[in-house]
């Protein structure tokens, strides 16, 4: 397929997609709606984690950072500010949160980066704790200035469809392009002229932004919130399994992943819960040992592969046991 | 295991529900009544849910149906009660609620556990126009959201703390040393304990804050140990309650007063540090089946139906007394929820907990109580005209 | 404060620091040696906390014989989970950082699995039981008879690692492959049999600090994360790959943790471990004993 029908196929798809989630209140119960919303707030997540981390293999951890700078930033906003404005905030400090953690610790690799990302996620949650309990007395804020359930709705759909979006720009541009060779090579990359510290801290910073609208815009649903429940280590986790499992590299990918795991928690939940959660890991195992580009890389091809290989294992079995029979 | 019988009661409860449900010749014309909650079943909130909270909703709609249907307004009709696993998640419980009172409509709502859970759905509740009676929300700030719907059960900080405070006052105290947990509940407690001491001559030497998932408080309970304080007070939830009192007892840290907010309330209390060793220690508590004739008729039916497990002396009895209030209410004005709504709000109840009354969402007529250990019991012993037994002064050394 | 308060503190602070060495040992073996930085590896001990209070509280076992019997079974889960899933990841990742990559997002999903597992199957309660609680006397300070108990053993599993590495054969071929993978290949020794091996150990250990744990502490299923992070901290302290290092980086954190909860609030521990842990990550990477 040429390049400019790619472009016009996953265009299509991303206005396809938002037509139909922008239909789903009017028809869709108050649960479908729900429902449609935690999707979309993981589609905005992943999408944009899988940008930066899919492309360049510097793992991510720090998602629930930014994503609850977000959400304190709208607590605090709203009651000054309009809406759109708060969760402008929000994406804003969360950037500048990220620009100053990626100049600091972006030099690192692999496992040292993925490693510190959590522990400054940490550091981040207690440090706000700390903070509001000495400075301003309390520990959690309750949001009083509540948007009613479309503003949010829509706004979380717009922050997915964005995500998706830039998702499919930055990939023809020669931003996504440095970010893949960083993946590829790093030190190839930087002899070839980019400029890979300011490539990589943009990409994080970008990241940031998207968690950080996010959780501006999650926070209102929840009336109280307090450290622990929005620089909740899960959500940066799940971020990154759906996006694994997905197939970071590939646009379609987290999105794909985030829809089935939606579906999932919700059917899931509702029989054993703890079933869910035990999938979730079983599937990241089996994933990246068997489908390691993930569920946007399945061809036939796959199926195939994977015919071969447990044949290949059955025959391997036999052959011991005549060995020792 | 404990799981599997858990399981299988509540299985049962559910498939005793079901039965009453479908068995509409025994009960007089329409169908049942649909009441919907989401609560801890997975996850860190599953401890306190399940010993406070769902096991009197399970008890309720049984013993109900048993006596032949929830009274609406003369007619007797079954309770239904359509539930699910929030699994500790405010997103889950938020959507769970809003499937309840949005999509399928039920026709009266049930609280979740826990403060958190309360602030996230009662905006919801309220826009919706189901009224809340929440036995395990405690916050000023709740309150101070002024939602005409929602009621809270518990006595809020300042006046559980104004009690401790009184009955130290009374018993001659001149130092104190707290620990609190870093969270709403461990700060707002914190705060009214200063500001009720202020007033007094007490000494505070020692005032520590500790994160929730502390994993080893002997540290900062062997300098207190040093100070030697009369009373210590921690503010804090079942699991570190739990730790402090077994590494106090690991140090030799007995002072005369031993105060540990929530958890001493618990059978599990009594379970893990033994009957002798939980002796006098003190904590929040505000009745037990000495109360009255109706708690201990509700103590023993809940200890029959869950297999020896008890009830707790502070959540569970007001769940109890919101259940009772609900019925009450519905009587007198059948499904009208805003009909219900004011009967809850107007009215001074009578409970086994003794008298409930809201004065806007708090209740105010229970007074604040303080709870100790003795042979045993969780006995209520301030102030003295709620009390079950006489305080105690003597505390033993930790067994 | 008396000096028998404060050698009461810092002692206790050597207690905590000896459980953290010890699982601190078992991460550091598995990153020298395989590069798997095994973040599951708090479940593991979690696993072995939840076998000793199922065999001492339905069995009657004591929970010292168990603590062998913990290392046993959790060796054992060690090569099955290493054949299982890190084999395969040696075989077909093309270069080492995907592999510690790929590593490291397999140790994500062990601990899902894990954690939930056990969720599962033992409920969200608090579980316990009293092992060796009675108070032990030395001198004016006051100590649980458990909390020494696993000091000890902590201590001495520690040190037993370390000689094995440094004496025996075996360990010595460990240390080689270590410092050089191919050139310890080149001289015939054999990974094929060392890395699951010494996985095994790894979780064998995890396994142990898990039963020690259990005499003393209350079990819940998420017991074992703060482990691994902490672990994660004591390791990076010491330096990836140095065994003494992860001894005494323990130790020290343990310590320092003790005087810092005494001089502040324990709400600053946190911050305090985590604000180290960045610190020495971006100004000491090779850790703060390295040469």
């Amino acid at each position: 397929m040429k390049d400019k029908q790619i472009l016009v196929r996953d265009l299509l798809l991303l206005l396809a997609f938002a037509g139909w989630a922008l239909a789903l209140p009017h028809y869709g119960s108050e649960f479908v709606v729900s429902m449609a919303l935690t999707c979309l707030m993981y589609v905005a997540l992943s999408s944009s984690w899988g940008l930066f981390c899919g492309s360049t293999r510097y793992l991510s951890l720090a998602t629930s950072a930014f994503f609850g700078i977000g959400a304190y930033t709208s607590a605090i906003a709203l009651e000054k500010m309009a809406w759109l404005e708060s969760i402008a905030l929000g994406a804003g400090i969360a950037t500048v949160v990220a620009v100053v953690m990626g100049a600091a610790v972006l030099h690192l690799r692999g496992t040292y980066f993925a490693v510190l990302t959590f522990g400054m996620t940490e550091l981040i949650r207690h440090a706000v704790t700390y903070f509001e309990k000495k400075v301003t007395g309390t520990v959690g804020r309750v949001l009083t200035v509540v948007p009613d359930r479309d503003t949010i709705y829509l706004t979380v759909l717009a922050l997915a469809v964005l995500a998706v979006l830039v998702s499919i720009i930055v990939r023809r541009s020669r931003f996504g392009l440095a970010l893949m060779g960083i993946g590829a090579d790093e030190q190839r990359a930087q002899t070839l002229g980019v400029n890979t510290r300011l490539i990589k801290v943009a990409g994080f910073a970008m990241t940031a932004a998207f968690a950080g609208a996010v959780g501006a815009a999650m926070a209102v649903r929840w009336t109280y919130i307090d450290p622990h429940t929005v620089f909740n280590p899960f959500i940066g986790f799940q971020t990154v399994l759906i996006a694994l499992i997905g197939g970071a590299m590939t646009l379609w990918g987290p999105l794909i992943a985030a829809i089935v795991f939606s579906v999932l928690a919700e059917t899931l939940r509702l029989q054993a819960p703890q079933v869910y959660m035990m999938s979730l890991g079983l599937l990241l195992i089996l994933s990246v040992l068997y489908l390691p580009g993930g569920l946007a890389s399945l061809r036939w091809a796959t199926f195939s592969g994977w015919w071969r290989d447990s044949r290949g294992w059955a025959r391997g079995l036999s052959r011991k046991e005549r060995k020792n029979g | 295991m404990v799981q599997s019988s858990k399981r299988q009661l509540l299985k049962g409860a559910a498939a005793a529900v079901g039965a009453a449900a479908f068995a509409p010749s025994l009960f007089a014309q329409a169908g049942p009544v649909r009441i919907g909650y989401a609560i801890a079943r997975t996850g860190p909130w599953t401890g306190g849910a399940q010993v406070s909270q769902e096991p009197n909703y399970l008890l309720w709609a049984e013993q109900v149906n048993a006596a032949g249907g929830l009274d609406v307004k003369g007619t007797k009709r079954p309770i239904e009660l359509i539930s699910s696993d929030d699994r500790s998640d405010i997103e889950t419980c938020v959507r769970s609620y809003e499937k309840l009172m949005g999509s399928d409509k039920v026709d009266l709502i049930l609280p979740p556990w826990g403060s958190n859970a309360n602030f996230a759905i009662a905006p919801l509740a309220n826009r919706m126009g189901y009224p809340v009676l929440a036995p395990t929300a405690l916050s000023r700030k709740l309150v101070e959201l002024k939602l005409p719907n929602f009621f809270l059960l518990l006595q809020q900080p300042d006046r559980m703390v104004g009690a401790l405070v009184d009955m130290l006052v009374a018993n001659g105290v001149k130092t104190v040393a707290v620990i609190y947990v870093d969270d709403l509940f461990g700060l707002e407690n914190f705060s009214a304990l200063k500001v009720a001491l202020r007033s007094t001559s007490i000494q505070v030497v020692e005032e520590k804050s500790y994160p929730g998932d502390i994993k080893d408080l002997s540290p900062v309970l062997r300098s207190i140990k040093d100070k030697n304080p009369e009373a210590f007070i921690g503010l804090s939830y079942p699991p570190d309650t739990i730790l402090a009192s077994k590494q106090s007892k690991e140090i030799g840290f007995n002072p005369r007063f031993y105060y540990a907010s929530v958890g001493t309330a618990f059978q599990l209390y009594r379970n893990v540090m033994t009957p002798a060793g939980a002796e006098g220690v003190l904590g929040m508590g505000s009745w037990n089946s000495k109360t009255s004739p109706g708690a201990k008729a509700y103590f023993d039916a809940h200890t029959k139906k869950f297999g020896g497990k008890e009830p707790d002396r502070w959540a569970s009895g007001h769940c109890w007394a919101g259940l009772e209030i609900l019925q009450a209410a519905v009587a007198k004005s059948g499904l009208d929820r805003k009909a219900i709504r004011d009967y809850i709000a107007g009215n001074t109840h009578k409970t086994i907990i003794g008298d409930v009354k809201f004065t806007g969402s708090e209740n105010t007529a229970t007074p604040g109580t303080v709870g100790q250990w003795q042979n045993g019991e969780f006995e209520v012993v301030w102030p003295t005209k709620v009390a079950t037994a006489k305080l105690s002064l003597v505390k033993p050394a930790w067994k | 404060m008396s000096l028998f308060s404060w050698l009461e503190l810092i002692a206790s602070g050597l207690i905590t620091g000896g459980i953290y060495a010890l699982v601190a040992l078992g991460l550091n073996l598995q990153y020298g040696l395989m590069r798997i930085l095994n973040i599951a590896h708090g479940e593991f001990l979690m696993l072995g906390a939840y076998l000793t209070w199922m065999a001492h509280t339905t069995l009657g076992i004591s929970p010292l014989l168990m603590v062998p019997v913990s290392f046993l079974a959790l060796m054992a889960l060690g090569l099955v989970i290493h054949k299982l899933c890190f084999r395969r990841l040696t075989v077909t990742s093309p270069n080492l950082d995907i592999f510690e990559a790929r590593g490291l997002m397999v140790a994500f999903g062990l601990m899902f699995l894990v954690q939930n597992f056990a969720s599962f199957m033992w409920g969200g309660d608090l579980r316990g039981y009293d092992y060796l609680a009675e108070p032990v006397k030395m001198g004016e300070a006051q100590f649980a008879g458990n909390k020494l108990l696993v000091f000890g053993l902590a201590l001495l599993f520690s040190g037993a690692l370390i000689a094995l590495l440094r004496f025996t054969l075996l360990g010595k071929g460990v240390r080689a492959l270590m410092q050089s993978p191919t050139g310890a290949q080149l001289v015939g020794i054999d990974t094929q049999r060392l890395h699951p091996l010494m996985f095994g150990i790894g979780l064998g250990l995890s396994g142990v600090a898990g039963c020690l744990l259990s005499m003393a502490y209350t079990i819940t299923p998420s017991m074992g994360e703060p482990y691994t992070v902490t672990a994660l901290i004591v390791i990076t302290l010491g330096g990836f790959g140095s065994m003494s290092g992860a001894l005494a980086g323990g130790l020290l954190l343990g310590v320092v943790e003790a005087l810092g909860m005494h001089f502040t609030n324990p709400s600053l521990k946190a911050l305090l471990s985590y604000s180290v842990f960045i610190a020495v990550l971006l100004l000491r990477p090779r850790g703060l004993f390295a040469k």
